[in-house]
């Protein structure tokens, strides 16, 4: 059964969240401190994290960072604020999404069973992107023989783009395909993870070649050595 | 800042010291001039002075003799002259004296001619016109000349000419010339020193000049750079005081106003901070609760099927109540964050007209065939806030679908140079020419009285006109009581950049015809 790790200090918040979860067939467990996660965290393997940003003991940034450290599991950051700044911190510590709260508890399951989707597509074999070799059944990425470690968010999203070489994504097109999310503009969410897999699969992040801007529209995958505009 | 490629014109220590130096040169020029003029009047005089009564009591003692010679014969004559003219030139109490004996002019050749000059001086020393003038008067003439002897060489002097008797010969004209080459060597003398002095002088007052400005000047400088720090945001930044003097005051009187305003704005920024940290603690306080009464109200209303009738609608009404709570919610937070200036834009290149299509397909699927839109392009870029921008659609769009009474809502975006327009117009309800100013106030409505439709906040149209607000742009609304109603958004293409053009005009052209009142086209 998939186990999902509630991280949060409200306790009837997290109850509910319990209800919510268990009846929608999953397992949790749940935190209430910051500080007591990573052990958990280690002795349970969850598939997924549910992390509120704001937590006693050690605050839901920084223990996003440290699961981040060692882990690859899908987080999605739990938030009151809905200000860019918080936000940009939990994604740019490494949770692959957030949610808003007061949240529509379907919507949170649907964005769950996003995250823990396993993408195997009909043609389940070698995609490439540049000089990026992509085995969508090992879920895995390799340069030259070499493993890079993505997300399984960050490998959707380099897959969504590798798939279709010619298309140029809207930043709403990645965040329904990638996410899940039926309808939203939130910006930031594609761009700080585009920033991220760049930092991970480009040569030179400052002159991405792999994932190019397209100015006003969204992104696509580029062929390194063609100059794009 | 000071330009280092002006200095002139941008330094005031450069500008006075220049003046001063030219000032002071003019000053020094007039002065030398005038001194050494007096001084070389004054040579020249004591000169010609000597000269003539050197030349009076040499002519008299020559007459002497020759009045005494008058019983000698020719060659006794010529001993006298010779020794007369050689005496002469080099007696007398001033060296360089040249002497000449001329006849006067005569038709024909005399005898016993006794003219003679010392020296190699040549008769050309002597003007013609100055010989006349001896020869028409009894006493002593004078005159300057240019002393010129055989060789060529000329030097400037003085001539002074009388008359004396020879006897036996008739009347010759004796001159006697005198250098002023002693005199002229002195006065290039005075006028190199002269010359030499004024230069250092005026180096001198520059450099004084200099040194004294740039004493009132740095401090004042400093100020300005000191101003120019704080008004760049550095508040924490003084001037140095040093002495009692006015630059001091200047100073003391400038830190104290630096001081000051440091106070105000620091007790604002508190003031706005402690607004800011409300809002987001109200904020993180309300919404975590409501996300638990969220859920189980979600809960709740997931097995209505097996409550009785009463509780299953209690239900319904709940989970509705809490979705116009939480829209309330987010706006109030909306309306704070404006209020504590605390909205952060998030500007970034977008295609408004995609992002118009797509806010209208969401916003009413099912109604597409009611709302139209105009679009001369396809793609306009702009620099905005994807967010608020689809925020103003929405509250546009929502506003005008709950109030067209099923008439067609036409949405028209047009772009021109430098802003881009959308005009959301509806033939509905429309509203009372004198509410148009009221309609982006908070929570109001038109009728009071009238149910509210949608459940609409009464923030939208007030949200929407500080999202405008934010990107520089603006909102207005044109209305007409039974003809519908007429919303432009105009905001700038780059970000920040002031309009010059609004593409769009809040009144339509349907209407242009019954305009009466010019106060129609009023901005809001």
């Amino acid at each position: 059964m998939t186990l999902i790790m509630v991280v949060d200090d409200d306790q009837d918040l997290a109850e509910m969240l319990g209800i919510v979860l268990n009846g929608a067939g999953f397992e949790v467990d749940l935190v209430s401190r910051g500080d007591e996660v990573m052990d958990l965290f280690r002795a349970q393997s969850p598939d997924l994290v549910l992390l509120d940003v704001m937590l006693p003991g050690m605050t839901g940034i920084e223990v996003c960072r440290d699961i981040r450290a060692e882990s690859m599991v899908p987080i999605v950051m739990l938030t009151a604020k809905g200000d860019t700044h918080d936000v940009v911190l939990g994604l740019e510590a490494g949770a692959d999404d957030y949610m808003v709260k007061p949240f529509n508890p379907s919507e949170l399951v649907a964005r769950i069973k996003t995250r823990l989707r396993r993408q195997i597509s009909e043609s389940a074999g070698g995609l490439k992107i540049g000089d990026i070799a992509i085995d969508q059944l090992a879920h895995s990425i390799m340069r030259e023989g070499k493993v890079i470690p993505l997300t399984r968010l960050e490998f959707d999203l380099l897959v969504a783009l590798a798939k279709e070489p010619g298309r140029v994504f809207t930043r709403e097109a990645l965040l329904n395909e990638v996410w899940g999310y039926r309808h939203a503009t939130d910006t930031r969410l594609v761009n700080v993870h585009v920033q991220r897999l760049r930092s991970k699969v480009e040569q030179d992040p400052e002159n991405p070649e792999l994932i190019v801007t397209v100015r006003g529209v969204g992104y696509k995958a580029g062929v390194p050595g063609t100059k794009e505009q | 800042m000071i330009s280092q490629k002006r200095p002139w014109r941008s330094s005031l220590v450069w500008r006075v010291t220049g003046n001063s130096v030219l000032l002071s040169l003019g000053i020094i020029w007039l002065v030398g001039s005038a001194l050494f003029s007096q001084i070389s009047t004054g040579i020249f005089e004591e000169k010609l002075a000597n000269s003539i009564s050197d030349s009076q009591s040499s002519i008299r003692s020559i007459q002497v003799q020759l009045a005494v010679a008058q019983f000698q014969n020719d060659a006794g004559i010529r001993k006298i002259v010779d020794q007369m003219i050689s005496v002469a030139s080099i007696s007398g109490n001033t060296a360089g004296r040249e002497v000449a004996l001329l006849h006067f002019p005569v038709v024909r050749p005399v005898k016993n001619n006794y003219e003679r000059t010392s020296n190699l001086l040549s008769t050309k020393s002597i003007p013609e016109a100055f010989r006349t003038k001896v020869r028409t008067s009894t006493g002593l003439q004078w005159s300057r000349t240019k002393i010129t002897f055989l060789g060529g060489e000329k030097v400037n002097g003085i001539a002074v000419g009388g008359i004396v008797e020879i006897p036996n010969s008739g009347t010759y004209e004796l001159y006697f010339l005198y250098g002023l080459t002693s005199q002229e060597n002195t006065l290039t003398l005075i006028r190199n020193a002269l010359w030499f002095t004024g230069l250092a002088l005026i180096f001198l007052i520059g450099l004084v000049t200099w040194l004294v400005i740039r004493q009132v000047v740095i401090p004042v400088r400093e100020a300005a750079e000191i101003a120019e720090q704080l008004s760049a945001g550095d508040l924490g930044r003084r001037m140095e005081v040093h002495g009692e003097n006015e630059i001091a005051r200047l100073g003391i009187s400038f830190n104290e106003m630096a001081l000051s305003m440091q106070q105000q704005i620091s007790r604002l920024e508190n003031l706005s901070r402690l607004q800011q940290r409300f809002v987001s603690d109200v904020s993180h306080e309300l919404r975590t609760p409501l996300t638990t009464i969220r859920m189980a109200s979600e809960v709740i209303y997931a097995s209505r099927g097996s409550f009785t009738t009463k509780v299953s609608r209690s239900a319904e009404l709940l989970i509705a109540q809490i979705d116009r709570f939480e829209r309330l919610l987010a706006d109030l937070l909306e309306v704070s964050r404006f209020d504590a200036e605390a909205a952060v834009m998030v500007v970034e290149p977008i295609d408004i007209v995609q992002l118009l299509r797509r806010t209208v397909d969401y916003l009413h699927p099912s109604r597409e065939r009611i709302i139209n839109i105009f679009s001369d392009e396809e793609i306009i870029l702009v620099d905005a806030d994807t967010r608020r921008i689809e925020r103003i659609f929405r509250n546009l769009i929502t506003n005008a679908i709950d109030h067209c009474e099923d008439k067609p809502v036409d949405i028209t975006i047009v772009e021109s140079e430098d802003a881009v327009a959308v005009g959301v117009r509806d033939y509905g309800v429309g509203f009372q020419e004198k509410d148009s100013h009221r309609l982006f106030d908070r929570f109001w409505r038109a009728d009071p009285a009238r149910a509210r439709i949608r459940g609409g906040t009464g923030l939208g149209l007030s949200i929407a006109l500080e999202d405008a607000k934010l990107h520089h742009g603006t909102l207005e609304a044109w209305g007409r009581l039974r003809r519908g109603a007429h919303f432009v958004l105009t905001i700038p293409k780059v970000a920040g950049i002031e309009m010059a053009t609004h593409p769009i005009s809040v009144v339509p052209d349907s209407e242009l015809s019954t305009i009466v009142n010019p106060e129609d086209s009023e901005e809001i």
